[in-house]
């Protein structure tokens, strides 16, 4: 319990929590923008695709750090999200050869 | 350091993990959902880069009637929801139990708003027939005298009550109606002809001023997409309902009374969940609306 109530003054104040909230939501309106770009023809889709979710993995690295306090709490819960997330890895390239061996 | 380190060198009894046990059961619980729902993003990707060719392509979010902006305002939705329950857990921790109350509301409000806009979507989905085993494909083999005789029905209903449909939409439902059947009533034209004479009338013909045109459409590849489209939103909207749960219940302890300083794990818990379930989205909306 103690452990709990200091996390909380340890984390980002209000002020924080906002920019991080403006980061996100102008983000938002980025993949948005650029998802018309592509519709558009004003840009490739590959590119396009790459933007938009090297967006979504910067917002969830936001979302993540600050409000789920990963900044301050990684050192005590890495051991079990780096594992689940090379699980994760392995299973999205254990179904990648369906794709390859698809008949066409 | 060194010094330091040698001097940690004789074990010191330790109970447990050096976080609380909510916490750990909670990290736990998040890891498990990771899992689940890598497999699910995991198997769409699959079977949308696997099997569709350039002929017959995965389907593009207009033609399944999917608006980029309702999924656009729904992340906006879910991000706001996210500062208010870590503000509620800021606020409680400095013992504001009438701002806490207030943020949960707010969360709560928010999480309405984005199950009310999925609603709304679902129900295009349903009106345009965008179901499931529904959608007109491979109409050159046995589906083909399936869809047929779905089609039919809807042009004679549409031609029947003649309601939300402009005159010229009207008189190609006709045309099709007559074009489909000889004289003796048997079908006059094959299965794929129909369903690319229905595709036509739904592309000719704007959807605003013709609420009332319901043909099943006939989109390569649309059934796959369906399933994929409902399983992933499907899910997820039942995880926005479980934490809308949760939230009625802390607004229920406030409203009684019983809201307080030590409940401030609980509510970070509750963030924990709240906020993966935000990330979740913020893939989700990516990989079904914009790419």
């Amino acid at each position: 319990m103690s452990e709990a109530h200091a996390d909380a003054h340890h984390g980002p104040n209000v002020r924080g929590y906002l920019i991080v909230f403006a980061a996100l939501s102008v983000f938002t309106v980025v993949s948005f923008v650029i998802n018309d770009f592509v519709r558009g023809d004003k840009m490739s889709a590959m590119s396009g695709m790459l933007i938009i979710l090297a967006v979504a993995v910067v917002k969830a690295v936001l979302v993540g750090a600050y409000f789920m306090h990963l900044k301050y709490d990684w050192g005590r819960v890495f051991f079990m999200i780096v594992p689940a997330f090379i699980l994760a890895t392995m299973m999205i390239f254990v179904l990648l050869p369906d794709i390859v061996l698809a008949w066409k | 350091m060194a010094h330091a380190a040698h001097e940690d060198a004789r074990p010191t009894l330790h109970m447990g993990l050096p976080l609380p046990h909510g916490k750990l059961a909670m990290w736990l619980f998040l890891v498990t959902e990771i899992m689940f729902f890598t497999a699910l993003i995991g198997t769409y990707i699959i079977l949308r880069n696997g099997t569709p060719t350039a002929a017959e392509p995965w389907p593009k979010p207009h033609e399944v009637h999917l608006v980029e902006a309702l999924g656009a305002i729904n992340t906006f939705v879910l991000i706001c929801s996210s500062v208010t329950v870590v503000l509620a857990h800021w606020t409680i921790a400095r013992g504001k139990i009438g701002a806490t109350m207030g943020l949960i509301a707010a969360t709560l409000a928010l999480g309405i708003v984005f199950l009310g806009i999925k609603a709304v979507e679902y129900k295009a989905k349903w009106d345009h027939d965008i179901l499931p085993g529904h959608i007109g494909e491979r109409l050159e083999g046995p589906t083909g005298q399936q869809y047929v005789k779905r089609i039919r029905p809807q042009l004679q209903h549409i031609v029947d009550e003649h309601h939300g449909v402009t005159d010229a939409a009207l008189a190609d439902c006709k045309q099709l109606l007559s074009d489909m059947t000889d004289a003796e009533g048997r079908y006059a034209i094959i299965a794929p002809e129909v369903g690319r004479r229905v595709e036509e009338i739904l592309h000719r013909h704007d959807e605003a001023q013709n609420p009332g045109l319901h043909l099943t459409p006939a989109i390569p590849y649309g059934n796959l997409w369906a399933s994929c489209y409902f399983a992933l939103t499907g899910f997820h909207a039942l995880h926005v309902l479980g934490g809308l749960v949760v939230f009625v219940i802390i607004l229920l302890m406030g409203l009684t009374g019983r809201l307080a300083v030590r409940h401030e794990a609980m509510l970070e818990y509750t963030g924990l969940y709240w906020h993966f379930v935000d990330i979740v989205w913020i893939f989700l909306f990516p990989f079904l609306y914009l790419i």
